[in-house]
């Protein structure tokens, strides 16, 4: 089965490529994704319960527990939600003559075979296979920053630096990767060394001095990857140069499965080395992360911009909760992934469609958000807040469980640090969006270009991607109240699964 | 024959010729140079793997050497000359700095490289050289792009970092499983095919081949 999902997108993006009738691409398109979901359901289920392999010809390639199936979930939900979205974005565009046929046919396919090899991270069980997926997502998703919309100087500038950037920073990844190997190979021989199930049961044996260097240059390569500063340059470009669909893909889901890597490795790591140096690691990854993306985000005059700023502080608070570590930290990472997911898609998607209507992404040319467009403000309004971490909403839940986690332990410096610069954050986010959402809306003259506008992108997709934010922000509310038994059981299996006591 | 791999040397010879190579590229002027140095890498490092092969009498290191040669030392290069004849610029790599400093920089990594591992992680490997340059090829690669004004040119440096990085994986662990490291040559096949795309886009939209042209975007 777990084939099967791997192998729906990939037939998707063929049939999106084969395809010349722009309607047919987008039906297409919806339902490879609705089917990847119905088909993955089931067997992210049963992963969760209890891991499950591939036997056959593949044995011992993939493999599932309940860690790469919470994330599996979320990239397949998202994925579902960004071809939702893009339908009605696209069609804007077509409209727009910033992409023509081509461009779309090429933008799906590439979609889709995103969606393929984050797919193919969370189900690699070879650390190498997983390194070959998480390059092969910088290559298709640079290919979707770049390509298919005509007169995109600046997006050409964005893939460039990301390409290169990640590239480079994977290279010592995969450096990282042989070292390992190297440690490995001396325990139990050439035979599936690279197996995280193998691995598992010899961490304790592998040579910590080795492992410590292999650390470190996978902490620097997938931390590129994931966004971490300060080898985060590549993001904030990247993220506000894509279409709006695939900003939200990178930074709900792109950045997560790259810090999947490292959880993972994490894991791994820590028997040997002991908790002390991973951890101290990933916070001071993590604190500079917030710091610096804070700082950027209180002067940020672009709000999609702010809003890739705003994934770094995430990222960082991530790490954070990983390094600082204990059942109560992980658990906070691991629900902050969830939330950040939920949260930064959704504003990506608003951003979007605040980007159709007033055509600019500078803060100051938007005003009025709330009383032009009712829906969209509030949904936005639900965003800006959840990401700035105000209670009730889900950040700030797994906000607090990592700081609770910091102060258990006793590091009173980081949960200074944390708060001192997450206030920066809460002011710069709501004071950027605060500038958007209210006052008065522009004058007649650019209304008439607006309701012209607003006639092309209304219909049946139109509102279709309405409702997919209308979910998305009811999730983030519910999970401000309380967390559903099987997401709290879910991240509970997650934690066993990482070896957390 | 055996005898005469060690007797005269030659892993040693070889790996010292991928340095120099790798070395070799702060002194080239012209891109199609550029180009050569690393074909003439990437067949070293094929031909020492191959000879590896023969030594330990392994059957996967042959395909990894022919793999090598196929992507590294054929396709690859291949490629990167179309490039450099599609955006029309033969000649000056227009480093940011003097040729003398990049090469008194260069010398400076190897040395570094050199004694920071000789107390390092014990490679019971074949040379010991070995590591030691690949990791040398590895900054080496990184100094080029950083320095470099082309887009070609940092796609070089790019691959003469990967060329580093197989040689380092093999001298660790004699290379990954077949199956892996035909998937990361396809990855790397790959990168450098977009990255050439983009090479002629930037060409195009910016007018120009240079990557300082490139500062638009920042804060």
């Amino acid at each position: 089965m777990m084939i099967t999902i791997l192998l729906i997108p990939i037939v998707t993006a063929i049939l999106c490529y084969l395809l010349r009738n722009h309607r047919l691409i987008g039906y297409v398109n919806l339902g490879g994704a609705v089917i990847l979901s119905i088909v993955a359901v089931p067997v992210i289920v049963s992963a969760i319960a209890s891991p499950i392999g591939h036997s056959g010809m593949f044995n011992g390639m993939f493999y599932m527990d309940a860690l790469s199936g919470y994330i599996m979930a979320m990239v397949i939900f998202l994925g579902l939600a960004s071809s939702i979205y893009s339908i009605s974005y696209l069609e804007h565009e077509l409209n727009a003559g910033l992409i023509d046929i081509k461009g779309l046919r090429r933008y799906y396919a590439l979609l889709h075979l995103f969606i393929f090899t984050m797919l193919l991270v969370t189900a690699a069980n070879n650390l190498a296979l997983m390194w070959i997926a998480i390059e092969a997502t910088t290559i298709v998703s640079a290919l979707l920053i770049g390509l298919g919309f005509t007169k995109r100087k600046l997006a050409i500038e964005a893939a460039w630096k990301y390409i290169i950037l990640c590239t480079v920073g994977i290279t010592f990844a995969l450096l990282g990767i042989f070292i390992a190997y190297y440690a490995s190979i001396a325990i139990v021989g050439t035979e599936g060394a690279l197996n995280w199930t193998e691995l598992k049961g010899i961490a304790a044996k592998l040579n910590p001095s080795t492992m410590r260097l292999a650390f470190i240059f996978i902490l620097v390569g997938y931390g590129t990857k994931a966004g971490l500063a300060p080898v985060h340059n590549w993001l904030p470009d990247a993220h506000s140069q894509a279409p709006s669909p695939i900003s939200a893909m990178l930074s709900g889901i792109l950045l997560n499965t790259a810090f999947y890597g490292i959880m993972r490795f994490t894991s791994i790591v820590e028997p040997s080395t002991g908790s002390v140096f991973t951890g101290n690691l990933l916070i001071l990854f993590g604190i500079i992360s917030i710091a610096i993306s804070s700082i950027f985000i209180l002067v940020q005059e672009n709000y999609k911009r702010l809003l890739a700023y705003s994934s770094i502080e995430h990222m960082g608070i991530i790490s954070l909760g990983l390094g600082i570590g204990g059942p109560i930290g992980i658990y906070g990472a691991l629900l902050h992934i969830l939330n950040h997911a939920l949260s930064k898609p959704l504003m990506f998607f608003a951003s979007g469609k605040i980007q159709a209507h007033y055509g600019s992404t500078k803060i100051e040319n938007v005003n009025g958000v709330l009383s032009s467009m009712p829906l969209l403000g509030i949904l936005t309004f639900i965003g800006a807040l959840s990401l700035s971490g105000t209670p009730p909403f889900n950040i700030f839940i797994s906000e607090f469980a990592i700081l609770k986690a910091a102060v258990d332990k006793g590091m009173w410096h980081v949960v200074g640090l944390f708060l001192f610069f997450a206030v920066i954050v809460f002011y710069g986010i709501l004071s950027g969006f605060g500038r958007m959402l209210f006052g008065r809306t522009q004058n007649t003259e650019d209304r008439a270009q607006n309701t012209d506008k607003e006639s092309l992108s209304s219909g049946f997709w139109f509102m279709a991607s309405d409702l997919i934010m209308v979910l998305m922000a009811l999730l983030i509310i519910i999970l401000g109240f309380r967390i559903p038994d099987f997401i709290d059981g879910t991240i509970k299996a997650c934690i066993n699964v990482l070896g957390v006591k | 024959m055996k005898n005469w791999i060690g007797a005269f040397s030659v892993i040693d010879f070889i790996s010292v010729g991928i340095l120099i190579t790798a070395v070799a590229m702060n002194a080239l002027r012209r891109l199609e140079s550029c180009v050569k140095a690393y074909t003439l890498n990437s067949w070293l490092l094929s031909s020492l793997i191959a000879i590896v092969a023969f030594m330990m009498g392994e059957t996967h290191l042959y395909i990894a050497s022919f793999v090598t040669l196929l992507s590294k030392g054929i396709l690859i290069p291949m490629f990167l000359r179309r490039i450099v004849k599609q955006i029309k610029v033969t000649h000056d790599v227009d480093p940011y700095i003097s040729n003398a400093l990049s090469l008194t920089i260069s010398g400076i990594l190897v040395a570094v490289v050199y004694t920071s591992l000789k107390e390092g992680i014990f490679v019971a490997g074949f040379s010991k050289n070995v590591l030691q340059i690949s990791i040398a090829v590895i900054f080496i690669g990184l100094f080029i792009m950083i320095t470099r004004k082309k887009a070609i040119t940092q796609v070089i440096g790019l691959l003469f970092m990967e060329n580093g990085l197989f040689l380092a994986g093999f001298s660790l662990t004699f290379g990954m499983p077949t199956v892996i490291e035909l998937g990361v040559l396809f990855d790397m096949l790959m990168g450098v095919i977009i990255l050439g795309i983009f090479t002629i886009q930037i060409r195009r939209a910016f007018a120009s081949a240079d990557l300082d042209k490139l500062t638009i975007l920042k804060g």
